[in-house]
C-alpha cells in the first residue's frame, strides 16, 4: 500500500512536470494551427540554462526559476521569427519541419554551448527528503507539483479571465475574424509562443533537477507531450494536462504492476483504442488538426 | 631573378629532408560529437587529440576532427572524404552501427581502423584493417560477474538493463556468464532510454529477494536509478556498467548517494595509478578544461600505438595495420596486444566509491580475461 501511495506521488510529480510540456505543445498548436517539434528541445533548453544561471549567480532555485522561464520565452520568440513567421502562410507540415530543424539547432547549440555531459538543475527550495507515514517525500517532487500546479492555474487564469487571453483565445479560434476585429495577430502569436516557451522552460528545470538534463532529451519529451495530447484532445489544454498524468501513471504505477516494456505498449494500446473509438480525445477537440 | 631562384632551391634543400625526417602523417579523426553518443564522442576524440599533439619525437601527425553525428551513412561519407587523402590510420567513430558500416571502406583503402566500440561484431566481420582499444563486453562483463560472484560472494544478483543495443548486448553476456559461475539471475528487466522514474523497476526488483543489483544502462539512467535506489530499503550493493566511472555521470550525485557503488570499467584515469596517469590526467585537464574517463584514457593509448608505430618505421597505412596487428604496446591503461582479430584490450577493472568522495578507487584487476571462460 505505502508503495503504491509513493508510486502515485511519484507519478503526480513527473505528470506536472510533463503537463507543463504539453500545455506548451498546445499553446502553440492552438495558435498557430501547426506543431511545434521543438518542444521538447525547449524544455531541454531551460534545463541547461537553469544549470548555467546558477553557476553564474548562485542563487535560490526559486529565484532561478522566473529567470529560465523568461530567457527560454527569448528563445522561443527567436524560434517563431526564424520558423513560423516566414512560412506562416505555407501548410502546417512545413512549419513543423522548420520546428524539426529548430530543435536540432537547439541540441547542437547545447552540445556546443555547455559541453555533452548531463546537468543537474537546482531544486527549487532546497533539496533533500520529508519522511511522512512511511512514505519518501522528496522536497523537490513536492516544489514540482505545486510550481506547475500554479503555472497550470495561473495560464488558464490568463486565458479564461483577462482581455489578453480573450484576445489570444480569439486569435487560436479564427486569425482572420481576430484581426478583423483590431487584435493584433501576430503579437498575440508572439505571446503565445514566449508563454509556451516560458512553461517549456519551468519543465526544464523542474525536471532537470531530478531526472538531470541531457542535450538530447527534448526528443523524448516531445513524444511524451503529443501522446498526452491526442489522448488528452487535441486542441485541448484541460486534456493535456489529464493526458500528462496518464502518461507518467504509466511510467510509474503500471510500470511497477507490469514492466516499463509491457507498460509503454499498454500506453500505446490504450491510445490507440481512444484514436478509434474516440478520435477526439478524452476532452474533446477544441481547434486545430493533427499534422 | 636568377639569385631569388637560387636562395629559392637552397631553401628548399634545407626544408625538406627535415620535413621528410619528421615523418609527416596523417590521421583523420571522425567521431560521433553530437547526438547521443556526444559525451563519449567527445571523450574519443578529446584522446585521440591529446595523443596527437604529444607525438613521439620525430613524427609530425596531421589531423582534422570530423563530426559523424549518429547516422551510418555520415560516418561513411566523412570516411570516404577523409580517404581522398593518404593517410596512414582513421580513429573511427566508436559508435557500433557507425563503425560497423566503415569497415568496408577501411578494408577497400587498406587503412587501419582505430576505435573504441565495445559492440561484439566490430572485430567479429574478417576484416583486417580494425583495432579496437576498449575491451568489448566479453571482456568487462566477464569481470562485471567475477566480481559480483568470487569477491561480493553474491549468488542472487538483479539484472537491470537498457533496452538498447548496448543494454541487451551486456545482458547477453552477463547471463552467459552468470551461467558459467553456477548463478541464476533471480530478476531481469529492460527500461528504455526515456524512462525517468526508477523506482518502478526497483520496486520490482527487490520483490524478487536480489542480493545485489547488476546494471547495464547508460550514464543518466545509471544515474537515476543509484539515486533512487540510495533511498530505499534494503541497501542493496549495486555493481554497475562502465557508465558510472564517467566523471559527468558521478557529478550528477552526491557522494553519499554512490556509497558502496562498484562498476566496471577499462580505466579510471582520475583514479591515479601511475605518474604516467596522473600527467595524462593533468594534460587532459589542461588541453580540455575536463575530467578524463576509460574512453578517452583507451583512444589515447590507441592513437599513441600507432604514433609509435610510425616511428619505428611503419611510415604507410599497410605497415602500421601490420604493426598493429603482430605487437604488443604498454599503454597507460593496459597492455595492448591483438587477438587475431583486432580485440587489443583484454583487461578491466572494477572500481568502488567510498561515499566520501566522487572519485572511485580500483579494487580489483581482471587481466588477460578469456572471453569464453
Amino acid at each position: 500500500m505505502i508503495t503504491l501511495a509513493q508510486l502515485a506521488l511519484n507519478a503526480l510529480s513527473l505528470g506536472a512536470a510533463y503537463a507543463l510540456v504539453a500545455l506548451g505543445f498546445v499553446l502553440i498548436l492552438n495558435a498557430t494551427g501547426a506543431v511545434n517539434f521543438a518542444q521538447g528541445d525547449l524544455v531541454m533548453a531551460g534545463g541547461y540554462l537553469t544549470a548555467w544561471f546558477v553557476v553564474l549567480l548562485p542563487l535560490p532555485g526559486l529565484v532561478l526559476l522566473p529567470l529560465a522561464m523568461v530567457a527560454t520565452a527569448l528563445l522561443g520568440l527567436a524560434a517563431l521569427a526564424l520558423a513560423y513567421f516566414p512560412l506562416m502562410r505555407r501548410p502546417p507540415s512545413t512549419v513543423f519541419v522548420s520546428t524539426i530543424a529548430i530543435g536540432l539547432i537547439l541540441q547542437n547549440g547545447a552540445v556546443r554551448l555547455f559541453g555533452p555531459e548531463p546537468r543537474v538543475t537546482p531544486p527549487v527550495l532546497g533539496g533533500g527528503e520529508v519522511h511522512w507515514a512511511g512514505l519518501t517525500l522528496s522536497r523537490q517532487s513536492i516544489s514540482l507539483i505545486v510550481v506547475a500546479a500554479v503555472l497550470i492555474l495561473g495560464q488558464r487564469w490568463l486565458l479564461a479571465r483577462t482581455r489578453l487571453g480573450r484576445q489570444m483565445r480569439a486569435t487560436a479560434e479564427d486569425r482572420t475574424m481576430a484581426a478583423a476585429l483590431g487584435i493584433p495577430v501576430r503579437a498575440m502569436i508572439a505571446l503565445t509562443f514566449a508563454l509556451a516557451a516560458a512553461l517549456a522552460g519551468a519543465g526544464g528545470m523542474l525536471l532537470g533537477n531530478q531526472f538531470f538534463v541531457t542535450p538530447t532529451e527534448g526528443s523524448a519529451l516531445i513524444l511524451k507531450a503529443y501522446v498526452a495530447v491526442v489522448i488528452g484532445g487535441w486542441g485541448s489544454l484541460e486534456g493535456a494536462v489529464a493526458g500528462a498524468l496518464l502518461v507518467a501513471a504509466f511510467e510509474t504505477i503500471v510500470a511497477a504492476l507490469v514492466s516499463y516494456t509491457a507498460a509503454i505498449a499498454l500506453l500505446y494500446g490504450v491510445l490507440v483504442a481512444i484514436l478509434l473509438l474516440r478520435p477526439e480525445g478524452l476532452f474533446g477537440e477544441a481547434a486545430g488538426r493533427r499534422a | 631573378m636568377r639569385t631569388r631562384v637560387s636562395l629559392l632551391l637552397a631553401l628548399l634543400c634545407f626544408v625538406a629532408p627535415r620535413f621528410t625526417a619528421a615523418q609527416d602523417v596523417r590521421i583523420p579523426v571522425l567521431v560521433p560529437l553530437t547526438g547521443f553518443l556526444a559525451l563519449e564522442g567527445t571523450s574519443q576524440k578529446n584522446g585521440a587529440v591529446l595523443a596527437l599533439e604529444h607525438p613521439p619525437e620525430g613524427v609530425t601527425p596531421h589531423w582534422e576532427v570530423e563530426d559523424t553525428q549518429t547516422a551510418p551513412e555520415l560516418a561513411v561519407n566523412a570516411l570516404e572524404k577523409a580517404l581522398e587523402q593518404p593517410a596512414v590510420a582513421v580513429v573511427a567513430s566508436m559508435l557500433g552501427s557507425q563503425i560497423l558500416a566503415m569497415l568496408p571502406v577501411g578494408a577497400e583503402h587498406k587503412v587501419p581502423l582505430i576505435t573504441i566500440s565495445g559492440t561484439a561484431q566490430v572485430t567479429e566481420q574478417g576484416n583486417a584493417y580494425v583495432f579496437r582499444f576498449f575491451p568489448s563486453d566479453a571482456v568487462v562483463k566477464v569481470a562485471q560477474a567475477r566480481y559480483v560472484v568470487e569477491e561480493l560472494k553474491k549468488k542472487r544478483p538483479a539484472i537491470i538493463y537498457q533496452t538498447t543495443v548496448y543494454g541487451q548486448g551486456g545482458r547477453t553476456v552477463l547471463d552467459a556468464v552468470f551461467k558459467k559461475l553456477n548463478v541464476v539471475p533471480v530478476f531481469e528487466e529492460g527500461v528504455d532510454i526515456t524512462v525517468n522514474d526508477m523506482l518502478p523497476v526497483l520496486t520490482r526488483a527487490l520483490a524478487a529477494q536480489p542480493d545485489v543489483l547488476v546494471l547495464q544502462l547508460h550514464a543518466s539512467s545509471t544515474a537515476l536509478l543509484i539515486r533512487q535506489a540510495a533511498g530505499m530499503d534494503p541497501h542493496l550493493p549495486i555493481v554497475a556498467g562502465s557508465a558510472i566511472h564517467q566523471p559527468s555521470t558521478a557529478a550528477l550525485l552526491e557522494p553519499e548517494e554512490l556509497d558502496g557503488v562498484c562498476a566496471e570499467s577499462a580505466s579510471s584515469p582520475i583514479s591515479g595509478g601511475s605518474p604516467e596517469v596522473d600527467k595524462f590526467v593533468a594534460d587532459y585537464r589542461a588541453e580540455f578544461n575536463t575530467e578524463p574517463d576509460a574512453y578517452a584514457l583507451a583512444q589515447y593509448d590507441g592513437t599513441e600505438m600507432v604514433l609509435n608505430a610510425v616511428k619505428a618505421g611503419a611510415t604507410a597505412a599497410e605497415a602500421v595495420r601490420d604493426a598493429l596487428a603482430a605487437q604488443k604496446y604498454q599503454g597507460l591503461a593496459m597492455t595492448y596486444y591483438s587477438d587475431g582479430h583486432g580485440n587489443m584490450a583484454h583487461s578491466a577493472i572494477i572500481l568502488c566509491y567510498d561515499g566520501k568522495t566522487r572519485v572511485p578507487k580500483v579494487v580489483q584487476r581482471y587481466d588477460n580475461i578469456d572471453p569464453q571462460m
